[in-house]
């Protein structure tokens, strides 16, 4: 498998800045995201403090950010990013259509509004998990409750529905699917908070409380910290000092993902530093393995 | 060394001292992930404890004993009596941490 020197995951301007500048220092770069830059950016409707483009539209500045990035010849690889695991030496980069390996990771995947429910913290790893794939083998002969936000997650709860006795499936999104046999589906139900008792989960819900072996939260968006297993918070952004580290060796973040001012140029200016702290890092770990 | 064992086996082994239990799957990515994590940390605590790799698929009953209900999953036993767990993938540094911390 191909070892890019950096993989960054996030295309607003953090994550572009970062790729120009790792392209700049003539790294590989492995550059995860959205080829239509960020949302936040192109529906913004007028930004008027970025240097050099004054009172520029979101629009504008998207396709401003694009055209720089495609004239160094940065691409931008359309994929969702599961996890990123922390090799020792290097960093494994589960995606949705396969998996990737890189020295170093910048993380600039913006800001998430996700919050967790009362008790899932608490009890994620016993009772809770957001990996029915994963945990299905446990759950034979047991029940389980799936919290799904999106269609693809049928699929997970089929596989689950397999092994388990009963699966409880509250889609969160506009369920439109033919799930069956021993799975309940039940739409229009928003869950409360999780408890965790004698080996039992409850659910309680604006409506009745479920009960189950276990509770299965599939979010479409994962918080930083279940993003990238051991890295450590700084309330709901991600820990970093100013040369954009975190706690993890080789993994920098950089953007609105490690806190306010939410200003695109300061994403930008992140995205710079994030992208000159990996090289160093990538120049030591030369020398170390030299 | 990590050492692949079964729940037959687990009942013949020498618990006394310090036992790192790794709860995992062949589907599961995470489980795939920690493993050669895991097998580093076990080089660096060899002699100080010792490490098995349990698969929960054929090993249900006792995957069952230990509570475990996610995984990856990492038990740790002193003499043979369960004084720790971590779900879920872990760094190098993170686990040996952990490893340590119990010894």
């Amino acid at each position: 498998m191909e070892r890019f020197d950096i993989a960054i995951i996030g295309t607003g301007p953090a994550g572009l800045e970062a790729a120009i500048t790792a392209k700049v220092r003539n790294k590989t770069v492995l550059l995860l995201g959205n080829k239509g830059s960020s949302d936040k950016v192109s529906k913004a409707h007028t930004i008027q403090n970025y240097l050099g483009l004054p009172n520029v539209s979101g629009e504008d500045m998207s396709k401003a950010f694009l055209a720089h990035a495609t004239s160094m010849g940065i691409e931008i690889t359309e994929d969702k990013v599961n996890a990123v695991y922390s090799m020792g030496k290097y960093f494994a980069i589960q995606c949705h259509s396969g998996d990737y390996e890189a020295s170093s990771v910048i993380v600039a995947a913006g800001m998430t509004t996700m919050k967790p429910f009362p008790g899932e913290m608490e009890f994620l790893g016993r009772g809770v998990s957001y990996c029915a794939t994963c945990d299905a083998a446990l759950y034979k002969g047991k029940t389980a409750i799936i919290i799904a936000y999106s269609a693809a997650d049928e699929e997970e709860a089929e596989f689950l529905a397999e092994r388990a006795q009963k699966v409880y499936y509250l889609p969160q999104y506009e369920y439109a699917g033919n799930l069956g046999g021993n799975i309940e589906v039940t739409c229009d139900v928003k869950p409360d908070s999780i408890a965790y008792t004698e080996g039992r989960a409850y659910l309680a819900t604006d409506k009745d409380t479920y009960t189950a072996d276990g509770i299965f939260i599939l979010r479409e968006q994962i918080a930083p910290s279940q993003l990238v297993p051991g890295l450590q918070m700084d309330g709901n952004h991600i820990g970093v000092d100013r040369s954009m580290a975190t706690n993890i060796k080789g993994l920098f973040a950089c953007g609105d993902i490690t806190g306010a001012p939410y200003q695109y140029i300061k994403a930008a200016g992140e995205g710079n530093v994030a992208a000159l702290s990996a090289v160093s890092y990538l120049n030591e770990l030369k020398k170390a393995t030299e | 060394m990590v050492k692949k064992i079964n729940q037959d086996e687990f009942k013949t082994i020498d618990k006394s001292g310090v036992s790192v239990l790794d709860f995992n799957a062949t589907w599961c990515g995470p489980c795939k992930m920690l493993a050669p994590v895991l097998e580093e940390v076990s080089e660096d605590f060899a002699g100080k404890a010792n490490f098995y790799s349990i698969d929960t698929d054929d090993n249900p009953d006792l995957a069952r004993e230990y509570g475990i209900m996610n995984i990856p999953a990492i038990v740790v036993l002193k003499d043979g009596e369960k004084v720790d767990m971590n779900v879920g993938f872990v760094p190098k540094e993170a686990l040996s941490d952990f490893v340590s911390k119990n010894l």
